[in-house]
């Protein structure tokens, strides 16, 4: 009897380490796949470099504050991607009013965004990840 | 032909008369001023300082607008007490802000949505930016009373006769941009020439200015 007692004893330990343990392994946010902090600060300066030397796409910047930019972007990024980061900026409707964004443009940046997580070597089920939790502001973005 | 010839003259001193009365009128002192290098000097600014007159503040807003992310105009002058309107006229938004103590403020102007005015109390120079857009830059500089004057691109401003002393200033003097150098007018003369040092403009932190090797320019 005690001896099948310890024994229930012992598989509700290993069932409860077990279970705590997959609570420690919970899946990662993407903010964390990313890097952190220190990943999307790559990613942002890439972009901000592929932007800068992009023929398409440098007009729309070429005033534009980069520290503004830099931080902002920063920040909404680490809030969509479920890092610790409330993005308290102009929202993506304020910010993109009265630039009339084309189809072409925007799938463009679209391009300059993928070559800039290319060259930070985000993996492209990571990049497709990030790409669905972008997506959805598409229509906040272009032709306003 | 006599009744002519004093038609002639009463014509003549009639013309004499406004002649003199036009030379009373203009009867004024000129400022030129230039840089380090001697070259003439456009949008500076000349304010009077013997001047007491209190005249009623203009009830009509000034306007700085923000035009192809450019403030317009570049140099606003008022004088103190007057409002500023800030319409926006690009689509696009725009951040406004001054960090000078003569009138620290922010602005948050989006398209089609204008904001009140604001009043600029106290005499002084504010410096504008757009927190969004770095490359633009305007300034407000804000007299005591209406006694101030703006160089023309020859450098040139007229002055009254009166004038004694005044200050000098421009927003790219090499000096502390809200200073403003007190000078006095030399005794007997009824041109001058002053010269004020001009630094060129820091770099700004724009994509434009990060990226110009590669766009060539």
């Amino acid at each position: 009897m005690s001896l099948s007692n310890s024994y229930k004893r012992l598989l509700l330990a290993i069932t409860m380490m077990v279970a705590l343990s997959a609570c420690q392994s919970t899946p990662t946010t993407l903010y964390q796949q990313v890097g952190e902090q220190a990943g999307l600060e790559r990613l942002v300066d890439a972009f901000i470099k592929q932007i800068g030397q992009d023929e398409v796409v440098f007009p729309y910047f070429k005033q534009t504050n980069v520290s503004h930019f830099r931080a902002g972007f920063i920040t909404h990024m680490c809030d969509v991607l479920d890092g610790p980061c409330t993005y308290e900026g102009d929202n993506m409707v304020q910010i993109h009013t009265g630039m009339k964004i084309n189809e072409h443009d925007f799938n463009h940046t679209v391009d300059l965004l993928i070559a800039a997580m290319n060259e930070v070597r985000l993996s492209h089920s990571l990049q497709n990840k990030i790409l669905a939790r972008l997506a959805p502001l598409r229509a906040q973005i272009i032709k306003i | 032909m006599p009744r002519y010839t004093l038609k002639k003259r009463v014509g003549m001193i009639l013309s004499l008369s406004v002649l003199s009365c036009v030379s009373i009128a203009l009867k004024a002192k000129t400022l030129t001023i230039v840089d380090q290098f001697g070259n003439p000097v456009e949008h500076a600014v000349v304010e009077l300082l013997q001047s007491t007159a209190q005249q009623p503040v203009t009830k009509t807003p000034a306007i700085m607008d923000q035009v192809q992310k450019q403030f317009a105009p570049k140099l606003l002058t008022i004088v103190k007490g007057q409002q500023v309107s800030f319409p926006n006229s690009d689509d696009i938004r725009h951040h406004v802000y001054s960090f000078s103590p003569a009138k620290p403020f922010e602005l948050k102007l989006y398209a089609g949505t204008p904001k009140a005015p604001i009043t600029f109390e106290q005499p002084g120079v504010v410096v504008l930016g757009c927190n969004i857009h770095d490359s633009m830059v305007g300034y407000i500089y804000i007299a005591q009373s209406s006694a101030h004057f703006v160089s023309d691109e020859q450098g040139n401003v007229t002055l009254p006769d009166t004038t004694t002393s005044y200050w000098l200033w421009h927003p790219e003097q090499a000096q502390e941009i809200i200073e403003r150098t007190e000078h006095d007018w030399p005794a007997g003369h009824s041109n001058s020439k002053v010269e004020i040092k001009l630094t060129k403009p820091e770099p700004r932190n724009t994509f434009g200015e990060m990226f110009k090797e590669h766009h060539g320019n």
